[in-house]
C-alpha cells in the first residue's frame, strides 16, 4: 500500500515538473520567436508629490504635469537602443493617456483573475498592428511609509520627528504583449537600483540632496529622474531575458 | 537642513520650466520640502543564482533581485494565559521577498495575515493565528484540569491608517480544534519615526472572546474541580482583556535591524474571575520580546 502511495506521489511530482518545464518552454519559445517589436511608454506625463511619516491630518497627495520633460520619449529611445541588438524595433503610435489611465484593482485577486487591461488596449490602440510583440512600459506602484501609495514618477518626502528625508522615484513596469494573441508573455516591475537605503521603495529611487536646491533645480530633477530610468531599464530588460543581463 | 523651494526652479530656463514652476508654485507648501542627505548607497547583492530550469504556469518569473531576512528573537511570555509565571520562547525570524518590497508596520500581537484588499491607507484580508495546546502535566497549577488541544483561529482583519502614523486594526477569528469560539481583537498604534532608522510605536489593545473561546481555558467542571481542588466555575464570554503595547525598532544599517517590544494585558470578566487565575495565577499578563535580523540580497538570472 505504501509503495503505491509513493508511486502515485512520484508520478504527481513528475507531472508537475514536466508541466512546469513545458510552461517554461512555452514562455522562452515565445520570446525567442519574436523578431519585430514596438515600444509603448506611458509613465511620464505627471509627477506625484507625496508626504509620508509624521504628516498632518489633511495631508493629501498632489501631482504636477511633467509632459514637457519628454520622459516617455526618452524611455522609447533608450529601450529601442537596448533592444535593437536582438529585435527589429519599429516605431508605433498610440494614445498615451489611455495607457496612463489604466490602474490595478485594489483587490489583489481581481488582478490575478481578470484579463490584463493592457491586452485590449494594445489590440485597439496601437498602430501598426501585426508586429510580433509590443513592449509596454507603464507606471508601477509602491508603498511609502505605512499608509501611502506612490506610483510612477515623483518626489516624496518622509517626515520623522527629528529629520525629513526626500527622494525621487521612477516606478514602472514592463510587459511583453504578444502581437498576435495579445497575451502578456512577460511582466516585470523595475526593481530598486540598490537595496541599501533605510527608506525603501519597490522600484528605482534615489535620495534628494542639496544639489536639487538653487537655480535650474527643475532641470536637475529631470536629469535625476532620467538617470534612474536610464540605469534601471537595462537591468529590468535583462531580468526579463530580453537583452543580455547586466 | 536644506529646503527644497519652488522658487529655486529656474524660471528663465525655458517655457516648459516656467510652466512647471508655475504648477509647482501653485501646489504651495507641499513642494517646500525640507531635505536631508541620506546615507550613501551601493549595491549589496550577495550572490547570483542561475535561472531555474523551469517556471510555474501563472506565476511570475523568479528572475531578478530578492531580499532574504534571517534572525533570531525570543520572548518572555506567561506559561499559559492566566499564569503568574513566565517562560522564555525562542522565535526564529525568516522572510524572503522581492528586493524593494516594503516592510509594512506589524504589531507583536498581529495574526499572520495577507492584505488582499489594499488601497493605501485601508487594508483587509484573511488572518490566521495558531494557539498552542495547554498541557496540564507541564505546570503544577494546571494539575487536574486536563489538556486543551491546539487551536487554529481563522478569520479576517481590517486596518486603517487615518494618517501615516496611526494604525487602527481589528481582527475577527473563529477557532477550530482546542476551542471553537469567536475572538475579536481591536488595537491602535501610534507609530512615531524618530529618525529614518528608529521607530517607536505604542497603543491600547482590547480583546473580546465568546463563551466557547473562554470556557476551555478558564472554566472548571465537576470532574476538573474534583481533580484539581479548584471550585467549579462556569466561564462565559465577553470582554476578555484590555492592555497596552509598545515596540521599538532600530535599523543599525541596511543589513542589521534590532527590535524590542512589551505587551501588557489585564484579564477581564470571567477570565479574570476564574479560580485558575484568582487562586493560582494572575490577571496581569506581560510579554517582553526582542530580536535581531540580518538582511541580504541575491539575484536570480
Amino acid at each position: 500500500m505504501r509503495r503505491i502511495v509513493i508511486l502515485w506521489l512520484g508520478l504527481a511530482v513528475a507531472s508537475v515538473a514536466l508541466g512546469a518545464a513545458a510552461a517554461f518552454e512555452t514562455r522562452a519559445t515565445r520570446l525567442q520567436a519574436i523578431r519585430t517589436v514596438g515600444i509603448v511608454s506611458a509613465i511620464g506625463e505627471e509627477m506625484s508629490l507625496t508626504q509620508a511619516g509624521l504628516t498632518g491630518l489633511s495631508n493629501t497627495g498632489q501631482t504636477a504635469s511633467i509632459s514637457a520633460w519628454g520622459l516617455d520619449e526618452l524611455i522609447v529611445q533608450q529601450a529601442t537602443r537596448l533592444l535593437s541588438g536582438r529585435f527589429r524595433v519599429q516605431a508605433v503610435s498610440y494614445r498615451r493617456a489611455a495607457f496612463a489611465a489604466v490602474r490595478d484593482s485594489a483587490v489583489a485577486p481581481v488582478n490575478l483573475l481578470r484579463s490584463d487591461p493592457f491586452k485590449e488596449l494594445v489590440r485597439s490602440d496601437v498602430a501598426p498592428q501585426g508586429l510580433d510583440a509590443y513592449i509596454v512600459i507603464t507606471r508601477a506602484r509602491s508603498k511609502l511609509g505605512n499608509g501611502r501609495n506612490v506610483e510612477g514618477v515623483g518626489l516624496a518626502q518622509y517626515r520623522t520627528l527629528l529629520a525629513d528625508y526626500g527622494l525621487i522615484h521612477a516606478l514602472y513596469e514592463v510587459r511583453v504583449v504578444d502581437g498576435k494573441s495579445f497575451d502578456v508573455i512577460e511582466k516585470r516591475a523595475a526593481a530598486p537600483l540598490d537595496n541599501t537605503g533605510t527608506m525603501r521603495l519597490a522600484g528605482p529611487s534615489g535620495p534628494v540632496d542639496e544639489t536639487f536646491d538653487g537655480p535650474a533645480s527643475s532641470e536637475r530633477l529631470r536629469a535625476a529622474i532620467a538617470d534612474l530610468i536610464t540605469r534601471s531599464l537595462p537591468v529590468t530588460l535583462g531580468d526579463m531575458h530580453l537583452i543580455e543581463g547586466q | 537642513m536644506k529646503h527644497f523651494n519652488e522658487a529655486a526652479f529656474d524660471p528663465a530656463a525655458s517655457a516648459q520650466q516656467i510652466l512647471l514652476t508655475a504648477i509647482l508654485a501653485a501646489l504651495g507648501a507641499i513642494v517646500a520640502i525640507p531635505l536631508a542627505i541620506p546615507q550613501s548607497a551601493s549595491a549589496q547583492t550577495a550572490f547570483t543564482l542561475p535561472a531555474p530550469p523551469f517556471e510555474v504556469p501563472m506565476l511570475p518569473s523568479p528572475s531578478g533581485g530578492w531580499t532574504v531576512m534571517v534572525g533570531i528573537g525570543g520572548e518572555s511570555t506567561p506559561d499559559f494565559v492566566g499564569s503568574k509565571n513566565s517562560k522564555f520562547v525562542p522565535i526564529p525570524i525568516f522572510s524572503i521577498r522581492r528586493a524593494g518590497s516594503i516592510d509594512q508596520f506589524r504589531g507583536p500581537r498581529d495574526s499572520a495575515s495577507i492584505a488582499l484588499l489594499d488601497v493605501g491607507n485601508f487594508r483587509a484580508g484573511p488572518a490566521f493565528k495558531y494557539v498552542s495546546s495547554r498541557k496540564s502535566d507541564k505546570y503544577a497549577e494546571l494539575t487536574g484540569l486536563g489538556d486543551v488541544k491546539a487551536a487554529y483561529e481563522l478569520g479576517g482583519f481590517v486596518e486603517y491608517y487615518p494618517v501615516d502614523w496611526l494604525r487602527l486594526r481589528s481582527e475577527l477569528r473563529q477557532g477550530l480544534g482546542g476551542h471553537t469560539g469567536a475572538v475579536a481583537d481591536v488595537s491602535a498604534d501610534v507609530i512615531v519615526p524618530l529618525i529614518q532608522r528608529l521607530t517607536i510605536s505604542a497603543g491600547p489593545r482590547f480583546t473580546w472572546k465568546s463563551t466557547k473561546a473562554t470556557a476551555p481555558y478558564f472554566g472548571v467542571d465537576a470532574v476538573q474541580a474534583a481533580a484539581s481542588g479548584l471550585p467549579m466555575y462556569d466561564a462565559r464570554g465577553g470582554a476578555h482583556s484590555v492592555g497596552f503595547g509598545s515596540q521599538i525598532s532600530y535599523r543599525i544599517n541596511p543589513q542589521w535591524e534590532v527590535h524590542a517590544y512589551v505587551e501588557y494585558e489585564k484579564l477581564l470578566g470571567d477570565a479574570a474571575d476564574s479560580p485558575l487565575v484568582k487562586l493560582r495565577g494572575s490577571s496581569n499578563q506581560t510579554t517582553v520580546g526582542l530580536g535581531a535580523s540580518y538582511s541580504f540580497d541575491f539575484r536570480i538570472r
